[in-house]
């Protein structure tokens, strides 16, 4: 079987449909709708368009559990017992069963919420993370960045669940943060312990994770704001052993991101007033 | 193409919709929910809006249908910016059997579309779905649920009342109302973010 396999290799059977983050981008209708006001971010069973949001989201859950389940068997099989311990790639496997778990979960979500595989585009970015060839960058892309940002969504969703009075949703969150929380764990804790006597190599691997976590911040998608769809979940990343200076850190890219976003969006506003008022002339 | 049917904007400009096929979803739409032929249609469509912001409105004054919908009711969920015909003529259909009970005596007292309460346009839309449904429109039943039960709540009470609304030959305004008060939806505290937030430009 083949080693350290591209994101692009990912096997899919044809329910699923694969885009990329520049298709949105550089939709002509990106521009438009930044100068429109769709309503709060966060989740709310007010806000406009609340059940096809929940659903775009659960389907984007769903692949994204994939996408883990993908990561965490990589890092198992990728690497010799001379660069990960047999104990870490038990731990992955450990992994590998939860994810599988969750990905099922989400599947009878997306049933609940009446939706079903492949009926929404799936973005193989998160994966991404998963194609480091050094173990421990990997790992804090896999179980650091990528089962923080789960963190941060299972507590967001399991919230809209409370809010919204959905036992289902609420307990099936709840029980995947749970998981959730012990993958992020394990991947502080196995940084720790690799990198014990390497702290240039710790340095690298956290260096990663910041620019996997700014990649992950998705232009505001998470923050600590109405403004961002994702609440970042300090107290479920504390219990998985992020540190107060690493969440204040974590917030601060967030927060730069969103304000990215926002002058993205004033900049493509200005744009296209200029261009009306060109067109005009 | 019947002259009483209008789409705007004609020609879009942002995405590749075509007015002319969507008018004629519309005409076909609207013989199927049994709209007088005598009744004018007006279709706005907001191409500025992509998925999954979907949304749409019907209301009608003085013998005419008024209706607006999101562009990404008809963009195709597997396809982004593609123009997806089953979903067109699907919420087309909903939306002209509501615009058709408006034009009756049944719901001559409800408010215009803006002015609906989550509960109500929640309520009232079960019950076109499920005669569209019956028309041979396919839509999916759980996702309908789902959006029902966000407003009515995830009670036996609130399915109960979802049942009565899909299986209805005949329905009022008060009715719909009634449906509220049952589930509790009469009983939510009113929300800062209007109904028609994606309307408003």
């Amino acid at each position: 079987m083949k080693k350290f396999l591209a994101e692009n290799e990912l096997a899919r059977d044809d329910r699923f449909v694969r885009t990329n983050i520049a298709d949105r981008l550089f939709d002509p209708r990106g521009a438009a709708i930044a100068q429109r006001n769709t309503g709060p971010a966060k989740m709310a069973v007010d806000r406009p368009a609340a059940a096809e949001r929940s659903r775009s989201l659960m389907h984007g859950i769903f692949v994204g559990e994939i996408q883990a389940l993908e990561g965490a068997g990589r890092t198992c099989y990728d690497f010799d017992l001379d660069e990960t311990p047999l104990a870490l790639k038990l731990d992955m496997a450990r992994q590998c069963w939860d994810e599988a778990r969750h990905c099922e979960i989400s599947i009878k979500l997306g049933d609940h919420m009446g939706t079903e595989i492949g009926a929404y585009t799936e973005s193989t970015f998160l994966f991404a993370a998963a194609c480091n060839p050094d173990p421990v960058l990997r790992l804090c892309g896999v179980n650091r960045a990528l089962e923080g940002l789960a963190i941060d969504v299972f507590s967001s969703m399991k919230d809209f669940g409370n809010e919204s009075g959905d036992p289902v949703l609420e307990f099936c969150e709840d029980w995947m943060l749970a998981d959730e929380v012990t993958h992020v764990k394990m991947g502080s804790d196995w940084l720790r312990k690799i990198t014990a006597d390497d702290p240039e190599r710790r340095e690298r691997a956290l260096e990663f994770q910041r620019t996997v976590d700014s990649i992950f911040n998705l232009g505001g998608f998470r923050g600590e704001d109405d403004e961002n769809v994702i609440q970042l979940a300090r107290k479920f990343r504390s219990l998985a052993g992020f540190t107060d200076e690493e969440n204040d850190s974590l917030a601060d890219l967030a927060r730069e991101s969103t304000v990215q976003a926002r002058e993205m969006a004033e900049a493509a506003t200005a744009a296209l007033d200029a261009s009306a008022q060109g067109g005009g002339s | 193409m019947s002259s009483r049917i209008t789409v705007s904007p004609d020609p879009f400009t942002l995405i590749d919709y075509d007015a002319a096929v969507i008018a004629g979803i519309v005409e076909d739409a609207a013989a199927t929910v049994g709209l007088p032929t005598n009744v004018e249609i007006h279709l706005d469509v907001d191409e500025v809006l992509f998925a999954p912001l979907v949304g749409h409105m019907s209301d009608a004054a003085d013998g005419k249908a008024n209706l607006w919908i999101s562009g990404a009711n008809f963009e195709d969920s597997r396809r982004p910016r593609t123009f997806s015909t089953e979903q067109a003529r699907r919420d087309l259909t909903v939306m002209l059997f509501r615009a058709n009970d408006r034009l009756s005596e049944d719901f001559a007292d409800a408010p215009p579309d803006a002015e609906l309460t989550r509960g109500e346009r929640a309520a009232w839309d079960v019950y076109a779905v499920g005669r569209a449904v019956r028309e041979g429109v396919p839509v999916p039943r759980q996702a309908q649920i789902y959006e029902f039960r966000l407003q009515h709540g995830f009670t036996d009470i609130a399915d109960a009342a979802f049942e009565r609304l899909w299986n209805a030959e005949s329905m009022t305004f008060a009715g719909v109302r009634e449906v509220c008060a049952e589930t509790g939806a009469a009983e939510r505290r009113t929300s800062k973010v209007p109904i028609d937030l994606l309307r408003q430009k």
